[in-house]
């Protein structure tokens, strides 16, 4: 699974990807856990963060799989 | 409801026009947001947006299609602009068509609040705005800028030259002024793509009586009844609508008569304003004209485009210690490649360029100028080589300032390059370049080029994103680095090579490198595979 972080994401984990392989899916809850072993500066913006799955927010009941590719959104600013 | 999404890093056009509907919208409603020129209070020269291009664009198209189920318009076109946007700029454009004001006002003012909250893009930074200061002489502290503060003080601080037509002949590498539109539809009218027989789409006959010839060249209308068939070379105007085209090989002749063997389900035509109609844009403003599109600007009519004048750019180079190239050095002698490598980096800009070589004694060198150039002011862009750190003999910044230009910076915080001057004298640009060849080169990507942009009316280079084909170690340094770098595609993605370089006067890495990667201060090292981000510098994807 490639991971993506954007914005003020990219200065708590030092880069705008990574790779992570687990056999099966996993859920929102189980998926930040990963995270927040690897960049535990993570979790002070979870409050704020929404998960997406290839390119579309995800839901309380979306399943994250290995071939996925997710991004951890921030409070956006455009326009 | 038909929509037109853009992510881009160029300006966004002055003029823009609705998708096509056919003449059915009644209002055309557009939005720009602009940069503002303070943010939180202080005072700003850019903000830097940045974007998650797939999901935006997603993003944007699904808020649009769902509150057209509320406001049935037309018509959408949003465009928002990512990279360094400077103040007055457009960040976001949004143009919406509907057949009565009220839905596209309304749509338009939803969409806007919806974006705010759910698309993917972001104000990553603003950049602080540094007021011009009165030069001092010598190089102070406050005359230091960041890398983004630099390029940023340079777009705000150079001015579009007054544009001015030429002839399409003049016109490669220079830079549009406004949009060009499609005077009439292409094609003009409906034409045949085959060698065959035109007739009326749905007439069932079989056999069918030739009424006329006509080639590529001929404008014959006339309504084909049924049983008639018109005979048409490939590119022929068809005589009326409604019609479609038997391939010659489907028919068998017979005197003035033909016989229908095969009915192939495509018509064989094309129709008229199927590549453009009349009206819609073809080419923006701000752009560097290439080939494909003064071909386009021949096919519509324009033969006298509007673009910036041929710049004029006076290049010395200084030090004592340089020689011609064809001469071999003695102990302390360098052959001089500066001049090689300014030649060779203005290459895609239509210019005039002047060099001279001028002697490193600040009196001896104005008795020079004023001997080669009895009047100086007839350049655009002032490039000095050498001469511009604070050395004794290093009179690059008086020498500006005697030539009537305010010094904006004289110190860069990225290496290679950082001592670097920039002045201004009204609408002409200067820049004092450090001497070693690799300092030139940076500076040149990330100075000169923006300036040149900005001159000739284009929005100027942005850094794009790449990822590292290889580790780059030792690279820890209190300034960014803006660091020589080989790109290639590969896997589909721009992978960055670093290339060896032992100092700013390394020249050896000039053989392979043609982008320069940026390296954060104070960064030891970044594993293969780390997003970075680029400069292009010649090349691949330009310069």
């Amino acid at each position: 699974m490639r991971v993506l972080f954007f914005a003020q994401l990219k200065d708590v984990t030092g880069c705008d990807a990574i790779e992570l392989a687990f056999p099966s899916p996993l859920n929102g809850e189980q998926l930040w856990a990963r995270l927040a072993e690897q960049f535990p500066g993570l979790l002070a913006h979870r409050g704020n963060v929404r998960l997406a799955r290839n390119w579309e927010y995800s839901d309380a009941q979306t399943q994250f799989a290995d071939s996925d590719e997710v991004a951890l959104i921030p409070p956006v600013s455009g326009g | 409801m038909e929509i037109e999404i853009e992510l881009t890093h160029l300006p966004v056009a002055e003029k823009i026009f609705p998708p096509t509907t056919a003449g059915a919208h009644g209002a055309w409603v557009e939005f720009r947001g602009v940069v503002r020129g303070d943010e939180a209070g202080q005072p700003i020269a850019a903000l830097e947006y940045e974007a998650y291009p797939e999901m935006a664009g997603r993003e944007i198209r699904r808020l649009l299609e769902s509150l057209a189920i509320e406001h049935p318009c037309l018509a959408a076109r949003v465009i928002h602009r990512i990279g360094t946007i400077t103040v007055g700029e457009t960040a976001i454009y949004v143009g919406v068509a509907s057949q009565h004001r009220g839905e596209a006002l309304a749509l338009v003012t939803k969409f806007m609040n919806r974006l705010k909250q759910d698309v993917p893009v972001w104000k990553r930074r603003a950049v602080p705005f540094a007021a011009p200061r009165p030069a001092t002489g010598t190089a102070t502290t406050d005359s230091i800028r960041s890398l983004d503060e630099a390029i940023a003080e340079i777009r705000t601080r150079c001015q579009p030259l007054p544009p001015v037509r030429v002839p399409l002949e003049a016109a490669p590498g220079r830079v549009l002024r406004e949009p060009v539109c499609a005077p009439e539809d292409l094609p003009a009218h409906d034409r045949s793509t085959r060698d065959g027989y035109a007739l009326q789409a749905d007439d069932p006959a079989e056999t069918f009586q030739v009424v006329d010839i006509l080639h590529a060249v001929d404008w014959k209308p006339r309504t084909l009844k049924s049983g008639e068939a018109v005979r048409v070379a490939t590119g022929a105007g068809l005589p009326c609508g409604g019609l479609r085209v038997v391939m010659q090989e489907d028919v068998e002749r017979n005197g003035a008569t033909i016989k229908i063997i095969r009915r192939e389900a495509a018509l064989n035509l094309r129709r008229r304003g199927e590549d453009v109609r009349a009206g819609e844009l073809l080419v923006p403003a701000g752009r560097r004209l290439t080939a494909g599109q003064l071909a386009l600007l021949a096919a519509a009519g324009c033969t006298q485009p509007l673009v910036n004048p041929r710049l004029r750019i006076r290049h010395f180079t200084t030090g004592d210690e340089i020689i011609p190239p064809d001469q071999v050095p003695q102990p302390g002698q360098v052959r001089d490649s500066n001049s090689s490598l300014i030649r060779g980096l203005l290459q895609p800009y239509p210019c005039d360029l002047v060099q001279s070589h001028i002697p490193e004694n600040f009196a001896a060198a104005k008795q020079l100028i004023t001997t080669l150039d009895p009047q100086p002011a007839t350049f655009d862009l002032l490039l000095v080589s050498g001469g511009a750190s604070v050395g004794e003999k290093d009179f690059t910044r008086p020498l500006l300032e005697w030539l009537g230009f305010e010094t904006v910076f004289a110190q860069v915080e990225v290496r290679p390059g950082k001592p670097l001057i920039f002045g201004i004298n009204d609408r002409r640009v200067a820049f004092g370049l450090p001497g070693n060849p690799l300092s030139h080169f940076v500076c040149f990507h990330f100075a000169v080029a923006t300036a040149l942009a900005r001159i000739a009316g284009e929005s100027g280079p942005q850094f794009l994103r790449g990822r590292l084909a290889a580790p780059l170690t030792e690279a820890a340094n209190p300034r960014e680095t803006l660091w020589p770098a080989h790109l290639a595609a590969a896997d589909g993605e721009l992978r960055l090579r670093p290339l060896p370089w032992a100092s700013a006067g390394s020249v050896t890495c000039f053989a392979e490198a043609n982008a320069l990667l940026r390296v954060p201060a104070d960064c030891a090292s970044l594993g293969a595979g780390t997003g970075v981000d680029f400069l292009p510098a010649g090349g691949m994807l330009g310069a």
